[in-house]
């Protein structure tokens, strides 16, 4: 190979990582403005809405609360309290009981005066059997409440139980340490209440992270920043995803996913699809591109919904192991939902979902970590030969940092002017600082988790997952 | 060799591609410094305004209290609350305080009702906050104008219609909405007139507020809903439908069976659970004979209603549909011949099982 | 009188307590004042009241639990009234279906409340 061909081939590579870099932004910057613009209209419309009339109506739709729990004995009876503890007359909580090894099962029976009740279920979806059975409570006090106890088959599965139980026509699902906030049925409903001519198949809210947040009783009292860079750096990522991301995916009605922490769905259409895949990790995303193809397919005007009120906080990794299994987790999820409809990716019949979202999720977010780490690979190889021209580099290094740090506190500024969560006094200050730091300490360990759920797909597809292991959002 | 290999072709030391990313760093960095400086501003300004607006609504709430319980039998305003308005009308002025004092009257107003609650509409308009109320109306912001017309619906300012109808053809679908519940909120079913003419989707949330606001009006009087009932706007129908059923309106009987064979399911659909609602024995049989051709949702909400109204000559159009193959219709017809035939249930039971576990 | 009827008042609107406080006080009784259903099983054990006034929709333990609490945990037969919004039927069957003894529907008028307080408290 002669050093021209070699110079050719090397420009080629270049003008790759170029291009992909510009567009990567380009979207981010477009998705961010689009999405400001719509949060503000948001505001204003919702700042006189009075959601009390909705949740206090007899005519509001009926809706059940799902949340498959898998040995939760530890804050099973509280996390159930906060669940029924919703503002909101017409629903109902069932609580699939996973098969747990555990007491989970004799705690709630003693809590609510649990008994055993003949119950049909109506087998729309197949599930794993029943283990104990069904179980009502004989004090009216809690007659919203329905416990299920089944054998063991996993997240998706239970949720599928869930929904072949409910008799309502909305079904939340959740996950039962997720801490609901009283108002979070009401406002999420509202997007299928007002659509009058597309329908709305499912909704999902915004999900933070209750890490160092004092919880008593069910009931967030306070508000806290934790200490750990691991943390803090995962606010600041849920804080640009949820402010700066999805209002826009719903604009353009390419929301791809709604977290598993916490959705609202219509129940006809999710049992219609056939209900959550049991042979994903990533259930949540897989469920929602499913039943976005069905609708599709169906030739019906339809949306995803999303609104960015904070409804549900829960708990996220704090320990390097379990963040890196989780987001290995979420990699697979997303390698497995774009594998699994391939179909729909660049097909104009599909339109947006076809051209816009499955596009943007296999470059930005199926590719990304795997381009990212190539070009460091080739960057290592050209500072091995000593073929480097650090001008260069050392410039666009420093664009892309400032970048990514401006995208950062741009979020911030989103949050202080929307919810502004975080009143207390030093935490601005180090909402700043983990903007700086992220780049170093976050995004290393979301790399190499990616790669290594990549790895993992391919080369030890076999190993059988946890049972039931807790996510908390999916990455957007 | 080595500058043969130069990342793009340039030998030049100020390549244009360098200069510019260095200029973006710098813009950017100047953006990322100013906005740390306008966060910092932000959160004094807003962790400040929460302490003062949480001290000024405790003064508030206490002012309105003691305001309500000073008033006499005698005269309009009593002295006492005379001076308190005069108090309240110094802070009205500031629009921070304006819209803490407005909150703090809806906080209550919309808990009580009778006298106090006259009391507060009263001293709404008294104060001046009326003025503040009417001006909003003219804004150009739509949502100024919705918030607007709100506060004077939840204060109950009559007499001010035509300023609020001005806004009955507003671009704005939010703007024509609180014109709506302004008029229901004051004249109830008068109020709901507006349907005769309604073109635009009624949206489920829209209804139910209606619902919600034509309840809190006891001694209404009710209208006539039968032309709402032939309206062309489906959703009006599938309103009116609702209202049938909670002001019991057997009147609309016939209207009401008409609606079976109406285009649309979700009319079908809700006539036939207003039929059961309000016992209709005529609808059953209709329902019975046509019952076949209808979809299965109708079919569903019918043998709910059945499972109200059913009898012992039911039995043959039961047994015929025993061995539906949907699971609901099958499960339903079970339960209702089941409950008809007490002694033969278990043999019910044992088929119920059956199909089940199939 | 020297020992004055004590009534526990769970409810979450700041304003509204503040008035049935005053307007009770008034008509000497003595006011316990709780911000949810489970501040006002605090006080009901501590205190023993004459009457419990609670709205049904609280944060954390709702007033059907309260009913619960007092009548089933507790064994207690002190008169509830229980503040419920309206079209909420069935909410309100279920009350009763727990031990309540009235119900008033809000918006309500703060006067016929105190006229059945008294008519509770005789």
């Amino acid at each position: 190979m002669d050093t021209s061909t070699l110079q050719i081939i090397m420009s080629i590579i270049h003008y790759f990582f170029i291009v992909f870099a510009a567009v990567a932004i380009a979207s981010y910057v477009i998705l961010a403005i689009i999405s400001v613009v719509e949060t503000i209209e948001y505001m204003k419309k919702n700042s006189f809405v009075n959601y009390k009339e909705i949740s206090t109506s007899t005519f509001s739709p009926s809706i059940s609360i799902i949340a498959p729990a898998y040995n939760e004995s530890l804050n099973i009876v509280e996390n159930v309290r906060s669940l029924l503890s919703s503002h909101y007359v017409n629903y109902d909580v069932i609580i699939v009981n996973d098969g747990s090894k555990d007491d989970s099962l004799s705690k709630l029976i003693e809590a609510y005066d649990l008994i055993r009740i003949d119950h049909y279920i109506n087998e729309h979806i197949k599930t794993k059997p029943l283990r104990n059975g069904v179980y009502k409570s004989t004090n009216p006090a809690f007659d919203k409440l329905t416990v299920v106890d089944k054998e063991n088959g996993g997240k998706a599965d239970a949720l599928n139980m869930g929904l072949n139980i409910s008799k309502n026509k909305y079904v939340a699902c959740i996950d039962v340490d997720c801490l609901l906030l009283e108002d979070a049925l009401q406002k999420l409903v509202k997007p299928f209440l007002e659509a009058t001519d597309t329908k709305v198949i499912a909704a999902g809210g915004v999900i933070r992270i209750a890490n160092s947040c004092i919880v008593k009783d069910g009931k967030l009292l306070e508000i806290n920043f934790p200490k750990k860079w691991l943390e803090q750096g995962q606010i600041l990522e849920y804080l640009r995803a949820f402010l700066l991301g999805r209002m826009a995916w719903s604009r353009l009605n390419g929301l791809l996913v709604i977290s598993g922490a916490f959705g609202l769905f219509d129940k006809k259409i999710a049992i219609k699809v056939g209900g959550y895949d049991t042979n994903t990790v990533g259930e949540d995303m897989e469920i929602i591109v499913r039943m976005r193809r069905y609708m599709e397919d169906q030739k019906q005007k339809y949306k995803v919904a999303y609104i960015p009120d904070p409804l549900c906080w829960t708990e996220a990794p704090d320990n390097y192991k379990t963040f890196i299994s989780q987001r290995n987790r979420w990699t697979r999820g997303t390698i497995e939902t774009l594998k699994k409809h391939r179909k729909i990716g660049f097909n104009p019949k599909y339109k947006a979902l076809g051209l816009i979202s499955y596009p943007y999720w296999f470059f930005f977010e199926r590719m990304a970590p795997i381009i990212e780490v190539a070009g460091i690979i080739y960057f290592g190889i050209l500072v091995a030969l000593d073929q480097v021209r650090w001008d260069y580099a050392f410039a666009f290094i420093v664009l892309a940092y400032l970048f990514s740090v401006l995208f950062s506190i741009v979020a911030i500024v989103s949050e202080e002017l929307t919810y502004h969560q975080y009143k207390k006094k030093s935490i601005g200050r180090r909402l700043v600082l983990i903007a700086f730091l992220e780049p170093f300490v976050n995004h290393p360990t979301i790399l190499y988790s990616a790669i290594k759920g990549n790895i993992d797909y391919y080369f030890y597809k076999k190993i059988e997952w946890g049972h039931m292991t807790r996510k908390g959002m999916t990455q957007g | 060799m080595n500058e043969n290999l130069h990342l793009l072709e340039s030998s030049n030391d100020s390549s244009p591609i360098i200069v510019l990313s260095w200029w973006l760093s710098g813009i950017f960095f100047l953006i990322i410094v100013l906005l740390i400086l306008y966060v910092k501003r932000l959160r004094n300004h807003l962790r400040v305004n929460a302490k003062i607006e949480a001290k000024y609504q405790e003064e508030y709430e206490s002012c309105l209290v003691t305001y309500l319980y000073s008033g006499n039998e005698e005269e309009a305003f009593s002295p006492e609350q005379l001076l308190i308005i005069s108090e309240l009308k110094e802070s009205i002025v500031d629009p921070f305080k304006r819209k803490i004092i407005i909150s703090t009257l809806l906080k209550l107003r919309n808990e009580i009702s009778g006298e106090m609650g006259e009391s507060i509409d009263k001293l709404f308009v008294k104060m001046g906050l009326l003025r503040y109320s009417l001006a909003k109306l003219r804004d150009k912001k739509w949502d100024v104008i919705a918030i607007g017309i709100r506060e004077l619906t939840q204060f109950k300012i009559m007499g001010v219609n035509k300023l609020i109808l001005n806004n009955i053809n507003h671009p704005t679908k939010e703007v024509r909405k609180e014109m709506q519940l302004y008029l229901v909120h004051l004249y109830a079913f008068k109020g709901l007139e507006f349907l005769n003419v309604l073109e635009t989707p009624l949206s489920e949330w829209d209804q139910i507020q209606l619902l919600e606001i034509l309840q809190l009006n006891n001694d209404s009087q009710i209208a006539d809903i039968k032309p709402w009932l032939k309206s062309s706007n489906d959703s009006v129908v599938n309103f009116t439908l609702k209202l049938a059923k909670l002001y019991n309106q057997f009147e609309a009987k016939d209207e009401l069976i008409k609606l079976l064979n109406h285009k649309s399911e979700e009319v079908r659909i809700n006539t036939i659970s207003a039929l059961s609602h309000l016992n209709i024995l005529e609808a059953k049989n209709i329902l019975k004979n046509s019952f076949n051709e209808r979809s299965l949702e109708e079919q569903i909400t019918f043998l709910k209603m059945m499972e109200n109204v059913h009898e012992n000559s039911d039995k043959p159009f039961l047994l015929e549909h025993m061995h539906h193959e949907n699971f609901e219709i099958k499960s339903l017809v079970m339960e209702i011949l089941k409950s008809i035939n007490f002694e033969e249930s278990d043999l019910y039971e044992v088929e119920t099982k059956k199909t089940i576990t199939a | 009188m020297s020992n004055p009827k004590k009534i526990v008042l769970a409810e979450d609107n700041s304003v509204l307590s503040l008035l049935l406080k005053f307007r009770l006080e008034k008509e000497g009784y003595k006011l316990l004042i709780a911000v949810d259903g489970k501040q006002a099983i605090e006080l009901i054990e501590e205190h023993d009241p004459e009457l419990i006034l609670t709205d049904i929709m609280m944060p954390f333990v709702s007033g059907l639990e309260v009913i619960s609490h007092v009548r089933n945990k507790l064994n207690l037969q002190t008169p509830i009234i229980v503040f419920s919004s309206a079209g909420q039927e069935e909410i309100v069957l279920k009350a009763f279906d727990l031990g309540a003894t009235d119900f008033m529907s809000k918006p309500f008028s703060p006067h016929e409340l105190v006229i059945r307080v008294k008519r509770l408290l005789i």
